[in-house]
């Protein structure tokens, strides 16, 4: 074979080859979703905010768990492949035992203006929501009031749940069950009553919203922004805050502390905590700002937020605990729940 | 000549034993929610994963997709296999092409498009509305059916290349011959050419075979949550529960099965071919 033959066989071949994210300069690598959420995070944070102030964001994009197993496999690597990561707070939590962030600097200007209850040493917040039931007004005429209303036999087989969300089923039948954030013992025997009731899971959050929108199941627990979401794409759903009380979810940002643009990264979380950015994740996607001065038009916080009442009933997810019972919840799910 | 192997085999041995002994290693610790895992060197993972009916019941199901994978193959493969490997027109290149045609496809857009024919909203089920030969529509994906029908129309070009190659090298002299002794053509191949073509057929249900075994994406896309191989399993521990030290140790359960099936099935079929 000819030299420039073999040229071409190595371009051709490497040419659908993946790029590995690495920042050069200005660059930082940022670990995100794909979907709705890397689009708007491109949309409203690297465009209009974070390339103005001299930042080239780089998106490394994966579901959370490869994402975190990622995290993980590089914990002890001089360096790492990402400087900003995105995971909820309950993996952010997790990973923030093994020692993986750096603690958030005085230089992130925007942090004074977080809410309070959602400051982190080593994490920042971006958009939160809470836990609620959703379900179909044109099949259940009379809403549910409680996570518990869920197990009422006369919604057997038409209630719908996501393979991706199994903790957050463990918690709402702890919680129904008796036990609540820090208890999950009564979760079981309620999951195995749900499961007996024939609740379905669907392999993802989309499959999910397929199987409401076909009306296959017509109820759900889920995140009210992803309600939002859903409901603007023409899903007929109504949501209610359940009576127990709704559990609050953050999605988080955090520096590894093995970056390499540790500098560019934190100038980032400035940049994610804009006003101009966290309004429109809120318009967008349905999630409340996190800082207390991004304007809310009062038709949407009516949608996305929740009442004073039910605001003074949410409930904070136990991390400690949950990262304690993480592997106790897996095998339940995988081999009674779904087995 | 043997300085000239010793840069590929160094690369061998760095790319693929350096990571199966690091994997191996891995496997012996033990593991902890807060600190990944502690140093050991404990068989707990191996005889957890081995009395555990849960794990039992996914390697039992991964050979039994594996194995109805490899027969279907074996069985719908001979005869477009013969038919290639015969054929002498202009067109045979153009054939071969689509015999590869699959393959050219990633695995998940390829599920992608099983997704789209077997969904309730489906191809296939809105046909069988269509005409009215169903009320209801049927549930065809996130099934073992789904599974098997897809991971075959992945590992069918293997099994025809494999078989075509081997039918190819089998002289056509040795047909005429069984026909001029009185053999018809389904005898001459079940008598001549089959035994002939048996090291064809024992390397074809062995790549097969593996590859059914450690099939990721199609149990995933196509089985749904519910329907567990041992692919899927390993990763689940890795990236959704953290556990590498079990998820090593699952990882090296499924190697040494389809590698003691593999040895008795290959040494099965060679004795045959003998």
């Amino acid at each position: 074979m000819r030299r420039r033959d073999l040229a071409l066989a190595v371009a051709a071949l490497t040419a659908g080859a993946p790029r590995l994210p690495r920042a050069q300069g200005a660059q930082l690598v940022v670990g995100t979703w794909g979907g709705d959420y890397g689009e708007i995070l491109r949309q409203a944070v690297d465009e209009p905010v974070a390339r103005p102030a001299g930042l080239e964001p780089v998106q490394d994009v994966a579901p959370a768990p490869p994402r975190k197993a990622k995290l993980l496999a590089e914990r002890q690597a001089r360096r790492g492949s990402m400087d900003v990561a995105a995971l909820s707070d309950v993996d952010m939590y997790e990973l923030a035992q093994h020692g993986m962030f750096d603690p958030v600097p005085e230089s992130v200007r925007r942090q004074a203006a977080i809410i309070p209850a959602l400051r982190k040493p080593y994490a920042l917040p971006h958009i939160y929501s809470a836990r609620v039931i959703l379900y179909n007004p044109n099949r259940v005429p009379v809403a549910p009031r409680s996570y518990a209303d869920l197990w009422d036999p006369k919604y057997r087989g038409r209630i719908g749940l996501s393979d991706l969300l199994y903790a957050q089923y463990v918690e709402t039948a702890a919680i129904v069950g008796g036990g609540g954030n820090s208890d999950f013992a009564p979760a079981w025997e309620k999951l195995r009553e749900w499961k007996r009731l024939g609740a379905r899971v669907s392999p993802s959050n989309e499959a999910l919203a397929a199987a409401l929108k076909s009306e296959e199941v017509w109820l759900t627990v889920m995140w009210l922004a992803r309600g939002f979401m859903w409901k603007k794409s023409g899903i007929p759903l109504a949501h209610v805050v359940p009576s127990e009380g709704a559990t609050s979810i953050t999605y988080e940002m955090a520096v590894p502390r093995n970056a390499r643009n540790k500098d560019q990264a934190w100038r980032y979380m400035d940049a994610m905590l804009d006003v101009r950015a966290q309004a429109a994740f809120a318009d967008r996607m349905g999630y409340v700002p996190t800082v207390t001065d991004a304007p809310l038009p009062a038709e949407l916080a009516r949608e996305i937020s929740l009442s004073a009442e039910d605001q003074a009933k949410l409930r904070a997810p136990d991390y400690g605990y949950m990262a304690g019972m993480a592997p106790q919840v897996l095998e339940f799910w995988n081999k009674e729940f779904k087995g | 000549m043997a300085t000239l192997i010793l840069p590929a085999t160094l690369l061998v041995l760095a790319l693929l034993v350096a990571p199966l002994v690091f994997l191996l290693r891995i496997s012996l610790n033990e593991y902890s929610p807060t600190q990944l895992m502690i140093e050991a060197l404990s068989p707990a993972n191996y005889l957890r994963a081995i009395a555990d009916p849960y794990y039992q019941e996914v390697m039992g199901t991964t050979m039994t997709v594996a194995l109805s994978c490899t027969f279907l193959a074996l069985v719908l493969g001979l005869a477009p296999a013969y038919w290639l490997a015969r054929m002498e027109s202009r067109w045979k290149s153009l054939a071969l092409i689509l015999t590869l045609f699959p393959l050219l496809v990633g695995n998940v857009v390829r599920a992608a498009g099983w997704m789209a024919l077997l969904g309730r909203d489906g191809a296939i089920n809105a046909a069988l509305q269509g005409l009215g030969l169903s009320g209801e529509p049927l549930t065809l994906l996130y099934t073992k059916g789904a599974v098997i029908a897809g991971i075959l129309a992945v590992v069918a070009p293997y099994m025809i290349l494999t078989l075509a190659a081997v039918i190819e090298g089998i002289p056509r002299q040795v047909e005429e011959a069984a026909a001029n002794l009185g053999a018809g053509p389904l005898t001459a191949f079940r008598r001549v050419i089959l035994p002939l073509a048996a090291p064809g057929v024992a390397a074809g249900c062995v790549l097969v075979f593996i590859l059914c075994m450690n099939a990721y994406a199609t149990p995933v896309l196509l089985g749904g949550p519910q329907f567990k191989m041992m692919a899927p399993a390993v990763y689940d521990q890795f990236v959704r529960g953290t556990n590498w030290p079990f998820g090593a140790a699952l990882a090296f359960l499924l190697l040494a099965v389809t590698l003691t099936l593999t040895v008795i099935g290959g040494a099965a079929l060679g004795r045959r071919a003998r």
